[in-house]
């Protein structure tokens, strides 16, 4: 008997801010994250603008000494999951630590560490490489700090899918808590901006401004001209639904179900028909046993991308063809920036969203490539049965999670 | 419940002792070393030089055309020729477009491209890239080896990509279960690759934990690891699936656990209550007892707090019986093929069942009365085997184990 999993708790680092009821604030108040990146400087590059973590003090969530060992995607990962689990007002023992897990995505990993690992590997010898760097070099450094901080031997696993490294992870944790070999899982994802990165993608012409145009992140616009780069961890507490009744914790929402594509594609490169995001969308629906038509509200992936946006708006519009039951959609990496793991961050979200019965904007959105019904500005008073959450990714492969509200 | 069981169809490898299964089989069973000096860097500036490389790797005389080379890293062609050799072995190259649209590839990683990338990274930091060849990132994530396979036999299942340092390719193969199971694909291309290269290199140097002349699992004087590369493919399947092709069947996945140890990120927790909590949970969920398993592929790194910790995991999940059942590491012969490390003792685990022998542990001379399990040190043993557990450790405390079992109609060869 699979049992169900529910989302109790959420853990939010990001450009609008530190915790969800300044995250809640920001991002259904319409602000944006975006502003000029000082993490590095761009005086060489075209783009200029990033949504770059704010007002974050580790501090005040992990203590010292594991503080001291962790780089800074650590740090957030670790903090989102120490949010979500106090949010969830959920109490670590000896009796239960071998239940709780923690399961991350990530697209590129510690990448600040790794640039400091290689400069002195490259630049001077093999010999001086330091051998404290090391530990936070792997891509799973994130969920190993965040055990080890919050004391928790359950599953324990990263995924390191490109942009759907977040919903697959809360994909797998949602499945092992099913299956019951946890009660509770802290799953989600995070990505950091860093230099090295910001070449690359300035070589791969995914950041705007492209072709001339101003530098803006325009979801789903006829105008977009390319992506703006963002960073953030965003954890959520999933929960079978057994345990938080046992401990009468009121969900935010329960994960319904979910589905995984792949469609052909060139290397890092996308499909060239909406395929693979259908797919993954309908397999979501199958799983939840429901049809398109229940759905009432999209979480999109776009980010501004020229060829991953028209991909996503036409699976949307094959998907959710029902006359009259078009879902709400917004993007809300018009406010967020591409997290690359922004799964984790878009999911709590939409749990916010399912409570609170409210929808975000899609910020840069003015002139829509699809006929779709888009939230141009936020709204309240929205009731929301079921939610999607989509991923999409370079390389060609897709996520969709169904969340709904319990009731 | 016969709906629920997962079989192994198809295996395929490329490491250092073999450039295919068969050769693979054989190299095992002769106590090959494949551990010697690495050639695909210069190892002048490194305090080691030894690794176990896959000699002589000729992508194209493994991936037939139209499938194209282009834009791949040596992992992603380690991935994709054992990838090639799996299907094969299952029947399965050639499948029909109906099943190519529900098969998954779940691929467990570790360095990915970076071998390719390094050069490129070296060019940016000395500011010497004339023309940066930028095109090489795009190989550089781990995923590029699921999205290579994908998309080129145009596969439209689940697909993705564990990054758990050593014990990615062991998650792999147990979700890859996990997704049969749950009827989210009849079949799964799972496994793991893993390359040589600089950062690892330097990176397991810098921690003092690789042995210069080649790695010595449970031996008094072990001194480290040997760092290897590879990969390993299998081809999982739901049994109805199998049965109504009439597929060989090589073994059954009777089940996984996972575990963290939540203890330190590269050192492991030192009495191994992680490791064993793994280990009970893959028997828990494979459902079968201790006295039931007759062969143990451990992790067994060589790494002086590996081995000790290990043996006490063993012992404390296995009690008396400890003593009584075979372990041994594949490492000593291959080196520790991180994220495909997993991945390729699971192909040895299920080779072992098939074809009735435990591989030996290779280079073991002292014993240390601290590590006194049966390490099969004497050389390959032919033996009967219906259960193997095969441990995987790694940095960050993730810890998997994976329980394969003999395949008989009837299910109750592990009661």
């Amino acid at each position: 008997m699979l049992r169900r999993v529910v989302v109790t708790g959420v853990g939010l680092v990001t450009p609008l801010g530190v915790g969800k009821d300044v995250f809640t604030r920001q991002l259904f108040g319409g602000f944006s994250g975006i502003r000029p990146i000082t993490l590095f400087d761009t005086t060489r590059f075209d783009a200029k603008l990033g949504a770059q973590i704010r007002d974050f003090t580790p501090q005040d969530f992990i203590r010292p000494a594991t503080l001291r060992r962790m780089d800074r995607l650590s740090q957030m990962a670790t903090a989102g999951a120490r949010m979500a689990l106090d949010d969830a007002a959920f109490q670590i023992g000896p009796h239960n630590r071998d239940r709780v897990g923690v399961v991350l995505g990530t697209c590129f990993g510690g990448t600040d560490v790794a640039a400091q690992f290689g400069k002195v590997l490259f630049t001077d010898s093999p010999r001086r490489a330091n051998p404290i760097l090391v530990p936070n070099v792997v891509m799973n450094a994130p969920a190993g700090h965040a055990a080890i901080e919050l004391g928790v031997r359950g599953v324990n696993t990263t995924v390191n899918h490109r942009e759907v490294s977040a919903e697959t992870a809360m994909a797998y944790a949602a499945a092992e808590i099913m299956r019951g070999r946890a009660d509770v899982i802290l799953a989600g994802g995070g990505d950091i901006i860093s230099e090295f990165y910001f070449n690359v993608l300035t070589h791969f012409r995914t950041l705007s401004p492209q072709k001339g145009g101003m530098e803006e992140l325009r979801p789903f616009d006829a105008q977009r001209n390319g992506t703006i780069v963002g960073e953030g961890a965003g954890i959520v507490c999933l929960e079978s639904l057994e345990s938080a009744e046992a401990r009468g914790a009121i969900p935010y929402c329960e994960i319904a179900g979910w589905g995984l594509s792949a469609a052909p594609a060139g290397p890092n490169d996308w499909p060239t028909d909406p395929i693979g995001p259908s797919l993954a969308m309908t397999r979501a629906l199958a799983a939840a046993h429901i049809d398109s038509g229940e759905i009432d509200y999209v979480s999109a992936a776009a980010n501004g991308g020229r060829r991953s946006d028209r991909i996503e708006a036409e699976a949307l519009g094959g998907v959710f063809s029902s006359p009259g039951r078009q879902p709400r959609v917004s993007a809300i990496k018009g406010s967020l920036g591409e997290g690359f793991s922004s799964g984790g961050i878009r999911a709590a979200a939409m749990a916010l969203s399912i409570q609170n019965r409210t929808l975000a904007p899609t910020l840069g959105l003015s002139q829509p490539l699809a006929p779709l019904n888009f939230v141009l500005n936020a709204e309240t008073q929205v009731a929301i049965r079921y939610g999607l959450l989509n991923g999409v990714s370079s390389g060609g492969t897709f996520a969709a999670v169904i969340m709904k509200k319990i009731g | 419940m016969e709906q629920n069981r997962v079989v192994v169809t198809g295996l395929g490898t490329v490491n250092a002792i073999a450039r295919s299964v068969p050769e693979f089989s054989s190299a095992l069973q002769a106590g090959r070393c494949g551990i010697g000096p690495v050639t695909v860097f210069d190892t002048a500036e490194f305090r080691t030089h030894n690794g176990g490389e896959v000699q002589q790797f000729a992508p194209r005389e493994m991936i037939p055309r139209p499938y194209s080379l282009k834009r791949m890293s040596r992992a992603d062609c380690m991935a994709m020729a054992a990838t090639v050799e799996a299907l094969n072995d299952a029947g399965l190259f050639a499948a029909p477009d109906k099943l190519r649209g529900e098969m998954g590839v779940v691929i467990g990683g570790g360095a990915g491209g970076m071998l390719e990338c390094e050069a490129v990274y070296r060019d940016y930091l000395l500011g010497t890239g004339r023309g940066l060849a930028y095109s090489r990132f795009a190989s550089f994530c781990c995923a590029s080896s699921a999205d290579q396979i994908a998309s080129q036999l145009r596969i439209r299942g689940p697909k993705t990509t564990f990054m758990t340092a050593c014990s990615s390719g062991a998650t792999a193969i147990g979700y890859a279960r996990d997704l049969i199971q749950t009827n989210m694909a009849p079949v799964v291309i799972c496994g793991g690759t893993e390359p040589l290269c600089r950062i690892t290199y330097a990176a397991f140097n810098a921690l003092q934990a690789v042995d210069p002349e080649h790695c010595k699992p449970f031996d008094k004087n072990r001194q480290g690891l040997s760092l290897g590369e590879g990969s390993g493919v299998m081809i999982l399947e739901a049994l109805s699936h199998a049965r109504q092709r009439g597929a060989r069947i090589y073994g059954e996945i009777l089940g996984y656990g996972v575990s963290c140890d939540a203890h330190h990120m590269t050192a492991p927790d030192p009495e191994g209550a992680g490791a064993a909590l793994a280990m009970r949970r893959a028997l828990e969920d494979a459902g079968v007892s201790t006295e039931a398993v007759d062969y143990i592929n451990a992790h067994g790194t060589a790494t002086p707090a590996n081995d000790l910790m290990e043996t006490k995991g063993i012992k404390a999940v296995f009690g008396r019986r400890a003593y009584q059942i075979p372990i041994s590491s594949t490492k000593s012969m291959i080196g520790h093929t991180l994220g495909a490390a997993g991945a390729i003792e699971g192909v040895a685990a299920v080779l072992a069942i098939h074809h009735h022998f435990i591989p030996p542990t290779i280079h073991h001379q002292t014993p240390d009365p601290q590590c006194d399990l049966d390490f099969v040190t004497e050389g390959a043993r032919a033996s009967d085997i219906n259960i193997v557990l095969s441990n995987s450790f790694a940095f960050g405390g993730n810890n998997t184990a994976v329980v394969f079992g003999k395949f008989a109609d009837s299910g109750v060869t592990h009661a």
